[in-house]
């Protein structure tokens, strides 16, 4: 479909100077002028200098010409600019390295490709001092079922760069203003149990919205998940655009060749999904995702998302980036607004109602007693074959171990490897007669299908470890909190995986508000010093009846976390309703019940990260203080002089 | 308890104050943050917020304050600040 320009003028967009252009393949109602008449922001300008594509061009310049080439009164642009390449620039105390993040579509790939991140992992991301529980060079698994490296040289990216285009990865718009990682269930298509095999829609999704210049520079964000199974593995609720299962019965003269005729009323039972929109958890203002009342076939599946990821480019609010989220436009608009101006100016044929959700069947996250809320352990596949979910704690793998589970999985036949949102990664495609070969494998002692569950369901984001907005040491803390739960405090009776989420500041990377028991980062005074600390929500999640969760506890210090913990499972254990689940145990008690249900007490859980570690240039460093950092150094890792 | 209202991160002016409150006929005293803030672009004035630990507040409901300073206040804030710093510094010098 081409439809004409609405500008007169040169549009970067349609690139027709001077005269109306024309735009390729854009729905119906496009209006590129709103985007370019008001830049107010800062950011605005520089998106509008140099963005999307071409910036790996000045990527691959500065690369060639070293770190000190980028002028320092241009980092803050460039360093905003290189995020739409998947690259981070690293705290203070760490300039020159970079974090980088590879987005992979619903947390898939296959061995080879899991094989080329951990070799890149053990070539490039490794910094001047190891961390103590991870060693020297590992792979982060996110939240958002992308992998993350840390200490990348600028550089090294276009090597880097290379390694990963070869096996068909990227880190095209990992981060920045445009179409983030698709999330979703990484066994989409062998899942014994889905309404739709969503995989070749999210390729779709995959393949028109990255790198498509329509789509390059959004207000903000724009994060996407696609369900299709009962689980409810995509977690839409939390993201901007949610494709939800649904069904739909349709008049038979609505043309679709692929549905199936039901004996109701003549109509059609059509497999599909309700679309919700407006979800998410950032800037302390979360909510969940809501619906347009729009049900749409699996092949129109790109239609809609154009049309409402368009309609957020035109309308998000350019002026502040605060602001500049599908969840306020949302909330300033209503949801009858925006599906009657994404009917109107966006999509091309009669949006349908929404149909029957499944999310009564939904138990991944969820908080139920009966049934687990992840992927660890074996399941059935739909032909037969297993695929076995394995716990990283935390989600950081080393290198090696990255390497031999591509191994593994290559040795076994197997031809998927998944992220999870909950940090995890599934092996799939296990024959019945290896699995006990494959369960035998002492990696697997590490990474366990069947961990404890105090090891199971522990999330962390990164922390002050590498990140400029945290305020607390997070993945080595919730590690040890890990460890020291599992040597001392029993599992209440059927609980088996128990969800922690921990996050350094209020931003919501560790996504705190949908866990048994929310932790996020504060200060607190104790014995007469500023200690780390964190604020405790309790009974959050999702499933069929999504709630965030209720804050109890304000500066908790981080050494007494563990015996807050363990007094609350004491208490939950004494006083639950029979099999009531935490979080329903939770949901029953009211504000003041909550906020006396257990006290925080030292114990033997001790805490090596007390003391301020933004305040350091690495916390794990031997000579922890800012001014004994090595930053910046140059392509070998040497310290270059600074004007400081 | 109801959650935070202001966010708290590494850019935050102060994560851990102690604060008072007081009304007619009550007082009562919780950790606090106070940020000072602008717009990234163009600013026209300065923000100051202030937020009180509402877990330690039966008084008031969860809330934060924020006032808005031209250029000209914030610096007169910020000498006056700077002048109450001094006088401080003097005293614990006069004792010493």
């Amino acid at each position: 479909m081409t439809s004409a320009c609405y500008l007169t003028y040169s549009c970067k967009y349609c690139r027709a100077p001077g005269e109306p252009g024309k735009v390729d393949e854009v729905v119906v109602g496009i209006r590129p002028d709103r985007f370019l008449r008001d830049m107010p922001s800062k950011v605005e300008r520089w998106k509008d200098e140099t963005y999307g594509l071409e910036i790996r061009d000045h990527l691959e310049r500065f690369a060639e010409e070293g770190f000190s080439a980028i002028p320092d009164d241009e980092r803050d642009a460039w360093f905003e600019r290189f995020k739409w390449w998947g690259l981070y620039h690293q705290r203070k105390g760490q300039e020159s390295y970079f974090m980088m993040r590879i987005g992979t579509p619903m947390g898939r790939l296959t061995p080879e490709q899991l094989r080329t991140v951990g070799e890149v992992a053990r070539e490039y991301a490794t910094g001047p001092v190891e961390n103590p529980e991870f060693g020297a060079a590992y792979a982060d698994f996110t939240t958002r079922q992308s992998i993350q490296l840390h200490w990348i040289k600028i550089e090294d990216v276009p090597d880097i760069f290379a390694e990963l285009e070869s096996v068909g990865l990227s880190t095209i718009q990992a981060c920045g203003d445009s179409w983030r990682n698709i999330v979703g269930s990484p066994v989409a298509g062998r899942d014994s149990d889905e309404l739709i095999d969503v995989w070749p829609i999210v390729e779709e999704l995959h393949d028109r919205f990255k790198g498509n210049d329509l789509y390059t520079n959004l207000p903000r964000k724009w994060k996407v998940a696609v369900t299709g199974d009962r689980r409810g593995a995509g977690q839409g609720d939390i993201n901007d655009l949610a494709f939800e299962p649904a069904v739909k019965e349709i008049g038979v003269s609505e043309p679709d060749s692929e549905a199936r005729q039901t004996a109701s009323d003549g109509g059609e039972e059509v497999a599909g999904f309700n679309v919700n929109v407006g979800g998410g958890l950032a800037r302390k203002e979360p909510r969940l995702a809501r619906s347009i009342d729009v049900f749409c076939r699996p092949e129109n599946a790109a239609a809609v998302a154009a049309g409402l990821s368009g309609l957020f480019r035109d309308y998000g609010d350019r002026e502040d980036r605060f602001n500049a989220r599908m969840k306020f436009l949302v909330d300033e608009w209503g949801t009858e607004k925006i599906r009657s101006v994404l009917q109107e100016e966006y999509v091309d044929y009669e949006l349908p109602t929404a149909g029957e959700g499944l999310r009564e069947e939904y138990d991944y996250n969820a908080g139920r007693s009966d049934a687990p809320g992840d992927y660890v352990g074996i399941q059935d596949q739909a032909d037969g074959q297993n695929f076995v979910g394995l716990s990283v704690l935390v989600g950081r793998m080393a290198a090696a171990d990255v390497i031999e589970l591509a191994d593994l999985a290559e040795e076994y036949g197997s031809e998927m490897i998944g992220l999870t949102q909950r940090q995890n990664v599934i092996v799939g495609d296990i024959a019945d007669e290896d699995l006990d070969a494959f369960l035998d494998e002492p990696l697997l002692s590490d990474y366990s299908p069947d961990p404890h569950p105090f090891m199971r369901g522990s999330i962390a984001c990164t922390g002050t470890e590498y990140c400029s907005l945290s305020i607390v040491e997070t993945k080595n803390r919730m590690v040890r909190y890990a460890r020291w739960l599992k040597e001392n405090v029993s599992v209440p009776e059927g609980v088996s995986d128990f969800h922690i989420h921990l996050s350094g500041c209020t931003a919501s990377c560790a996504q705190p508000q949908i866990a048994d028991i929310s932790l996020r980062g504060m200060k607190t005074r104790k014995d007469g010093g500023a200690v780390e600390a964190f604020d405790v929500g309790l009974g959050g999640g999702l499933g069929e009846n999504p709630r965030f969760a209720d804050w109890v506890e304000m500066r908790v210090p981080a050494d007494e976390i563990p015996g807050y913990i363990a007094n609350l499972l004491e208490v939950y254990e004494a006083e639950r309703d029979g099999q009531e689940s935490f979080r329903e145990f939770v949901a029953d008690r009211d504000e003041d019940e909550l906020s006396g249900l257990a006290e925080p007490e030292e114990t033997s859980y001790e805490d090596p990260y007390l003391n301020n570690t933004k305040m350091t240039w690495y916390p794990y460093a031997d000579e922890d203080d800012m001014s004994a950092s090595p930053a910046p150094t140059n392509a070998k890792g040497d310290p270059m002089p600074t004007d400081d | 308890m109801a959650d935070r209202v202001l966010k708290v991160n590494a850019f935050t002016t102060f994560d851990l104050l102690e604060g008072h409150l007081e009304g007619h006929g009550f007082t009562e005293e919780a950790f606090a943050t106070l940020n000072v803030r602008t717009a990234r672009d163009e600013p026209e004035d300065v923000t100051l917020e202030l937020e009180l630990d509402n877990v330690s507040l039966d008084a008031v409901p969860a809330h934060a304050d924020r006032v808005n300073l031209s250029a000209a206040e914030a610096r007169e804030l910020a000498g006056e600040l700077a002048d109450a710093a001094d006088r401080i510094d003097t005293t614990e010098e006069d004792e010493s």
